[in-house]
């Protein structure tokens, strides 16, 4: 065991077990995964991407690249978490990755061997020739040999929560600048929000032996979020990392509700995303440490200073017994203090600048060699073991040594500030990159703003608060703090001179300094170049801890200043978010809403099967006992329709009520016809167009009073046209006195087709005329039924004797039993959208296979249709040349010469005998279906000088599904062509 | 305190859209109904009928005394004033009470409902899961309805029943 008898904030009363890769080990309450396994020994934690390197806990913190561990077992196994990440609860099952046959003895680590071929740029270059060998060789051994931890494959058994926050302050990061922003603003009544990925409030407070007002950190901490929770105006969020910065000041957060428990309680969500919405924010996010850059610098047991002091002090883990510590800041100088002070030995300090600082006596009292002017080259052994150090005098020493802490200085963890393209810029004075320009509302505070000591940042956190809240027009004061002294000297140092064997500058992606030295040689010298090049910096953890020693070895490299090559821009996600937490409640079924007409539960009830258009669920078709076939349910539908009467439920149409004085001028604009003239009491088939020409959307237009008319869409049109008629008469047109709205979903309407619609109307109802004289083809009139208002209307898509009637959508259900009931004389039958196809693709009307965007009016048969005496939308580009030229694709109808050949919607048409070559390509078969009318098959069809081609046979190609057919082209209309069904 | 959160839904409501006519103000319009008329997105409560600002001359206006010739009366009192719609089937109104509404009904909306930014008598158009819904609150319980298009009713009671059950 490697626990420290005392100290720590860990609850030593509430012990925890766990197991790791199959072992059970025990740990205390408030430890994480990372520390138990420490305070257990537990060094080696998991293989590296690449080349299986043996790899150990490198940091305490987020940016952890090493100690990736699938957390969990089966549907709940979570891979690449990052072990410091984790908070421990009893029974914790962990496992590590990329390992076979295990973790000890990983045979793919003779990967390491074949280094050369791994190096940067490794896939461009080797694997190029032969080309075939790409995807069945190449790609499936590079699959299994590199990578880190598998999914499970099993749906996700947790749900995930989505809320909403708003504030004047956004205070990201719970350290000391943030907890002295969050405390100078909440005091002043503003709305604050302080987010915080740790369970605890702190940061490095809870890490260090420092003293703020007298007070041991992490008791000033405690107090600190006692008094921010009794603030009503203040929420605090822990276990939350805010991850993407987005325009419009909204900032994107994870809130890990469950992570800490063995699985989330019945019914809760396991995490929950934050939008957030704020005025200002402050990142006070803090510093992450910098590694060094030398030999074998990714052993299990070189670990950042700061970590070290973290697991000692916080965690009362020991990381090591014999310490080494390699540091060129004076923050390394403290975590030799904190390993003597628990009774660790520091056998040497190794500073590379000649100057030690003041602390240094008390190292050296405390038994520590101090080497200036003097370097690590080496660190060997798993764990590691052995380390080598190069001395000002040339000599190499030679020591034992458990722990190598390593700090080449701070880099402020300013990833989230780029996420809008904002570049850091290299500071000489702090030697770290800082934020230049912020986005809109945001200002980074303490070691986030390079501010690294205690006292700097507590005052730089209220200072910038102080700040924003003066911007928003609130007087608030700084407190002032009394903090024990330190000092934050140090040099940028990022590698040794000379490492000895690999040295590691990503070591999640296995970067190493000879990649940036390679990308360099081959002209990479761009920095976001080099980055895609090595891949250094695009591992999950985006290269926090290393990838700008890499930026400063390609600087040294091509002979510039770090300041002139500059760094990358970080993306969101700042931290891996799981894609659950991105759909919340949308999933599965519920990925998307749906919407349902009036009758969907009837229907389902009565066979149907669904089909989704658009969000609408619409019946397919009824299938009856005994059906076994989509086709015998759809052929039935027509031939019963067709001879007796069906009921078809259009409710999912597009609805939408134009009225007041000018309502017929918008239409008459608006449509390619004209409506102005329409007499009250009758409907009229109509035809818009895009601004561009071409067809936009079909339907009718009823003229219901002379300030009033009433607008049908296509289903999947209905929320484009009602947007082109609000653009027409709010934007286009605001001089016009016309109002419109949808009403969709204020009407069910049935359409009852066939010859015995007409009787089965009227002993539905008997009030009603509907005689041919009385009601004749495209009729429409308003009535009441049992008490609601009703409507109906004769017009058909069917081609037969056909009414639409209406009633408020409550009263649809109901309204389909009375017709159903008063159509049991007539052998009534609901059908579905396929019977609804089929007729009329016999009928030869456009739908949306026609109206694709592409077609114009002509196309589809309609020039007449076409106004010369108005204007309207889409008129003038109609008449381009290359929509009004002959040979365009026009609308015909097919039949198979041999009536047993079946016709398919995609085919290509060709002049018999031409090759099938792009060249030769006429037109395509639109729409297609078994006509059981006929007793063959029909489809329609856009075919280069279509209507003039009547009577010729083509050939339908397809390639896809095999099998040319020879077919006879027609007119569009198979059936009844002139109309004596439907007018009857 | 009451419950921390009562869910149910309005039946019987008569529902109507009410568009100004060109030049006609929101006075005017209110006039006629006897309930003052937000100018803007809002909601108030006259007698028997309430009103709801959806957009620029455009109101949703309810009644709970049924729904059979509200649309048809409103439009014979508006004639020349506004084109009135019968609306009555096309929502569902979910109404949302207790301390917890708040909470529920801002995992929603990405709309501030602290009650400095939204309180008695605010409306809003927005969407909650993908949904197209237009909201208002009625009192300080809070209390708030929500009205989406019928058809999509089922969906909204999904993610209202998810989310209320993580409160």
């Amino acid at each position: 065991m490697s626990r420290l008898p005392h100290g720590g904030l860990i609850d030593r009363s509430r012990p925890l077990n766990f197991r790791f890769d199959g072992e059970t080990f025990a740990g205390f309450e408030g430890d994480t995964l990372a520390s138990a396994l420490l305070a257990n020994d537990v060094k080696l934690v998991g293989r590296s991407f690449k080349y299986h390197r043996p790899r150990g806990i490198l940091t305490a913190g987020s940016e952890e690249p090493n100690a990736l561990v699938t957390l969990r077992s089966g549907a709940r196994a979570e891979p690449n978490t990052r072990a410091t990440m984790v908070q421990l609860f009893e029974g914790l099952e962990a496992q590590s990755q990329n390992r076979w046959p295990n973790l000890k003895l990983d045979l793919m680590a003779v990967n390491q061997l074949a280094g050369p071929m791994f190096a940067a740029g490794f896939y461009y270059k080797t694997f190029m020739w032969p080309r075939p060998f790409w995807e069945k060789v190449y790609e499936p051994v590079i699959r299994r040999a590199a990578g880190l931890g598998e999914l499970s494959g099993l749906p996700d058994p947790d749900t995930y929560d989505h809320d909403h926050a708003f504030c004047d302050l956004l205070v990201i990061g719970a350290g000391p600048a943030g907890l002295s922003a969050a405390l100078t603003v909440g005091r002043a009544g503003l709305r604050v929000i302080l987010a915080e990925d740790d369970w605890e409030l702190g940061g490095r407070l809870l890490a260090d032996r420092q003293q703020v007002d007298g007070l041991a950190g992490e008791i000033w901490a405690e107090r600190a979020r006692q008094e921010l929770s009794s603030l009503p105006n203040v929420k605090v969020l822990t276990r939350t990392a805010v991850f993407g910065i987005y325009d419009g000041r909204e900032y994107a957060a994870i809130e890990r509700l469950a992570d800490h428990l063995p699985s989330p309680a019945e019914g809760q969500p396991r995490q929950r995303l934050w939008k957030i919405v704020a005025k200002r924010a402050i990142l006070a996010t803090g510093a992450i440490e910098r590694p060094i850059v030398f030999g074998g610098n990714d052993r299990p047991g070189v670990m950042q200073a700061g970590a070290v002091r973290t697991y000692v002090n916080r965690f009362a883990a020991m990381p090591g017994r014999r310490a080494v510590l390699f540091t060129s800041s004076d923050s390394g100088w403290q975590t030799a203090l904190d390993l003597q002070a628990v009774g660790i030995e520091v056998a040497v300090v190794v500073d590379p600048r000649s100057s030690a600082p003041t602390v240094a006596s008390d190292v050296q009292r405390a038994g520590a060699q101090v080497f200036l002017d003097a370097h690590v080259r080496k660190a060997s052994g798993v764990p590691v073991s052995k380390v080598e150090i190069m001395r000002s005098d040339g000599r190499v020493v030679k020591l034992s040594a458990d722990l190598v802490a390593i700090s080449g200085g701070w880099n402020p963890a300013i990833g989230l500030g780029s996420n809008l393209g904002h570049r850091p810029k290299w500071c000489d004075e702090r030697g770290c990159f800082l934020l230049d320009q912020t986005p809109p509302g945001l200002t980074a505070a303490g070691a986030a703003a390079g501010r690294f000591t205690l006292a700097e940042a507590l005052a730089d956190g209220a200072a910038k608060a102080v700040e924003a809240a003066s911007d928003l027009g609130t007087t608030c004061t700084a407190p002032d703090f009394a903090v024990s002294e330190e000092s934050d000297a140090g040099a940028a140092y990022w590698s040794a001179p000379a490492p000895r064997g690999k040295a590691f500058v990503d070591f999640q992606n296995d970067v190493t300094d000879k990649d940036v030295a390679l990308a360099a040689r081959e002209g990479f010298v761009s920095i976001e170049h080099m980055k895609r090049y090595t891949t250094l910096g695009m591992a999950t953890d985006q290269g926090k801890s290393g990838q700008l020693n890499g930026h400063a070895l390609l600087a040294q490299q091509i002979g510039k200043s770090i300041a002139e090559t500059g760094t990358i821009l970080s993306r969101a996600p700042y931290q891996p978010v799981a894609i659950g937490a991105l759909a919340g409640h949308q999933r599965g079924e519920n990925f998307r809403p749906v919407r349902q007409t009036a009758s969907h539960d009837w229907a389902a009830e009565n066979g149907a099967a669904f089909a989704n258009v658009g969000q609408w669920k619409r019946a397919q078709w009824y299938a009856r006992q005994g059906e076994t076939h989509w086709r015998e349910s759809v052929d039935r539908e027509v031939t019963m329709t067709r001879s007796g009467v069906g009921i078809c439920d259009v409710s999912t149409l597009g609805k939408i009520d134009v009225q007041g004085p000018d309502a017929g001028v918008l239409l008459d604009r608006l449509y390619i016809n004209t409506f102005s003239t329409l007499n009250v009491g009758k409907a009229r088939y109509g035809v818009m167009l895009r601004e561009d020409g071409m067809v936009m959307d079909d339907g009718t237009v009823t003229h219901f009073a002379e300030d009033s008319f009433y607008v049908t869409t296509t289903t999947a049109n209905a929320a484009p046209v009602m947007q082109h008629i609000d653009f027409a008469r709010q934007v286009l047109w605001p001089d016009l006195d016309v109002q419109a709205t949808s009403v969709t979903e204020q009407w069910a309407t049935w359409s009852v087709a066939g010859p015995k619609s007409r009787e089965l109307l009227q002993a539905a109802f008997p009030d009603l005329d509907l005689s041919n004289d009385s009601f004749p083809f495209m009729a429409a009139a308003k009535f009441v039924w049992q008490g609601n208002p009703a409507r109906i209307f004769r017009v058909s898509f069917s081609g037969e004797l056909a009414f639409e009637v209406s009633v408020p959508a409550l009263k649809g259900q109901d309204l389909l039993a009375h017709l159903l009931a008063s159509g049991e004389p007539f052998d009534a039958i609901p059908y579905g959208t396929e019977a609804l196809g089929v007729m009329r693709i016999e009928k030869g009307h456009p739908a949306g296979n026609e109206l694709n965007g592409q077609t114009t009016a002509a196309d589809l048969g309609l020039a007449r249709m076409m106004s010369k005496k108005k204007d309207y939308i889409g008129r003038v580009m109609a008449a381009r040349p290359g929509l009004v030229d002959e040979a365009r694709p026009r609308l015909v109808g097919l039949r198979p010469l041999d009536a047993s050949e079946v016709l398919r919607a995609g085919a290509h048409l060709l002049p018999l005998g031409a090759a099938p070559v792009a060249v030769n390509d006429q037109g395509y078969v639109t729409s297609a279906a078994w006509s059981p009318t006929l007793g063959h098959s029909i489809a329609l069809a856009l075919l280069s000088h279509g209507a003039e081609r009547h009577g010729e046979t083509v050939l339908v190609h397809d390639p896809v599904r095999g099998g040319d057919i020879e077919a006879a082209v027609c007119d569009p209309v198979f059936l009844d062509p002139e109309g004596e069904r439907m007018r009857g | 305190m009451g419950e921390a959160l009562t869910v149910s839904e309005r039946t019987g409501l008569g529902i109507a859209t009410v568009m100004a006519r060109r030049g006609v103000d929101a006075a005017a319009i209110g006039a006629v109904l006897g309930c003052a008329l937000p100018g803007g997105p809002g909601w108030r409560n006259g007698g028997d009928l309430s009103a709801i600002g959806t957009g620029p001359g455009t109101w949703l206006v309810m009644t709970e005394t049924g729904s059979g010739d509200f649309a048809e009366d409103l439009t014979q009192r508006f004639r020349g004033l506004a084109s009135v719609t019968d609306q009555s089937s096309a929502y569902a109104v979910f109404r949302l009470s207790g301390h917890d509404a708040r909470t529920l009904l801002q995992r929603g909306v990405s709309i501030d409902l602290h009650p400095a930014a939204f309180a008695p008598g605010s409306a809003a158009t927005s969407m909650i899961s993908h949904i197209g819904v237009i909201f208002w609150q009625m009192d300080d319980a809070p209390t708030y309805e929500v009205a989406v298009f019928r058809s999509l009713a089922g969906s909204f009671r999904h993610w209202l029943d998810s989310v209320a059950a993580t409160l």
